[in-house]
């Protein structure tokens, strides 16, 4: 048989333990643990939604399609803009050791804003025209991306490891900061190259 | 003869300079309305997130208010291509779309905050008079306890081995 002390000890942790069970609910209120990693998502498809054919060897004229998505795991609902860019192989990327964006202005924006585990994806196409060759370096006059034709005169110099003229869509992410008010890079981005066929060049 | 030329010339080139005029202030318009439609988007998200975190279901307002982002784009794609009357059309729709759905943030918001407030304290109430009212009860079933304990040992007789 055990000792009172023993029952008073026993006695003393039953109401400890139905102590905290009644409080839990007011704890839960006022403890707050800390959560899942907060990111976001940003990718590129190729033209069959897969990460596969993507267009590569591109010419004047032709359009090309490929898929854009994002998606949030930020903990709660993000405004999201999708910027894209038009480089060659001399034009900086983004910077991700300080989280700085590429320095060139962008062609063409989505603005998408979503649920906390919510996933976006949307088409893009595009196409290029009033391509000229000079020497050993080729220029792109104008890019159309879905309805909106730009100018972007950009120039790509024969690489001659790779044995083309080099492009790249960049695409950056950015987020709207509530706190800042202003939209900032979310340091996420992806590209894809292209070649500038020469059978497409003048 | 050399008048009328003259006066041609005039008027040939105060209607050029209107013209100029014109499309720059038009430009400039489209471009502030479309600065103003960015403005009241990013507010109304500030308001419909605030009421997120209030803890109020802004899944309505959030399929909304994409809609309105979507009129955002088009007006952007609109003044990129040159179509400015376009583009000031869709701006104007967005910043009146994005302010009805700033109202009704708003007011769920206050509604969230109210209700979060109420259940807050009646957790807090109610949880703390559970715990007091275990804690109370169970002194006094140890108090009945350790007499019926005490009394139990009095009656035992003692065994001498």
């Amino acid at each position: 048989m055990l000792r009172l002390e023993d029952y008073k000890i026993l006695f003393i942790i039953a109401s400890l333990i139905g102590t905290l069970l009644f409080a839990s609910p007011s704890l839960a209120l006022v403890i707050h643990l800390p959560g899942e990693e907060a990111f976001s998502e940003i990718w590129v498809l190729g033209s069959n939604r897969t990460t596969e054919d993507y267009p590569f060897n591109v010419k004047t004229g032709e359009v090309y399609k490929i898929f854009i998505g994002v998606a949030n795991h930020m903990g709660s609902s993000s405004y999201y803009i999708i910027k894209a860019k038009f480089r060659n192989q001399t034009d900086p990327l983004p910077d991700s050791t300080v989280g700085a964006p590429s320095s060139l202005s962008e062609l063409y924006k989505y603005h998408v804003i979503l649920q906390n585990g919510e996933e976006w994806e949307t088409q893009l196409t595009f196409s290029f025209s009033n391509i000229s060759k000079v020497e050993n370096r080729c220029v792109v006059g104008t890019l159309k991306i879905n309805d909106v034709t730009l100018i972007v005169n950009k120039p790509a110099s024969w690489n001659i490891n790779y044995t083309g003229y080099y492009y790249q869509l960049l695409f950056e992410l950015w987020i709207y900061n509530a706190e800042t008010e202003a939209v900032q890079f979310h340091d996420r981005y992806c590209t894809i190259r292209l070649n500038m066929t020469l059978s497409s060049i003048s | 003869m050399k008048m009328l030329f003259f006066a041609s010339f005039v008027c040939l080139f105060l209607l050029l300079s209107l013209t100029t005029v014109c499309m720059a202030t038009s430009e400039n318009e489209a471009a502030a309305k479309v600065s103003e439609a960015e403005n009241a988007v990013n507010s109304t998200y500030e308001a419909v997130q605030g009421a997120e975190k209030a803890g109020a279901n802004v899944t309505g307002l959030l399929s909304v208010l994409n809609e309105t982002v979507g009129l955002l784009s088009e007006a952007e794609i609109a003044y990129k291509n040159g179509d400015l009357d376009g583009a000031i059309g869709k701006a104007d729709q967005c910043v009146t779309v994005a302010n009805g759905i700033l109202n009704d943030a708003l007011t769920l918001k206050s509604s969230a905050s109210e209700n979060a407030q109420m259940i807050f304290w009646s957790t807090l109430v109610y949880s703390s008079l559970g715990a007091g009212a275990f804690a109370i009860g169970l002194v006094l079933v140890w108090g009945w306890f350790s007499r019926r304990y005490i009394k139990k040992m009095l009656e035992m007789k003692p065994e001498v081995a």
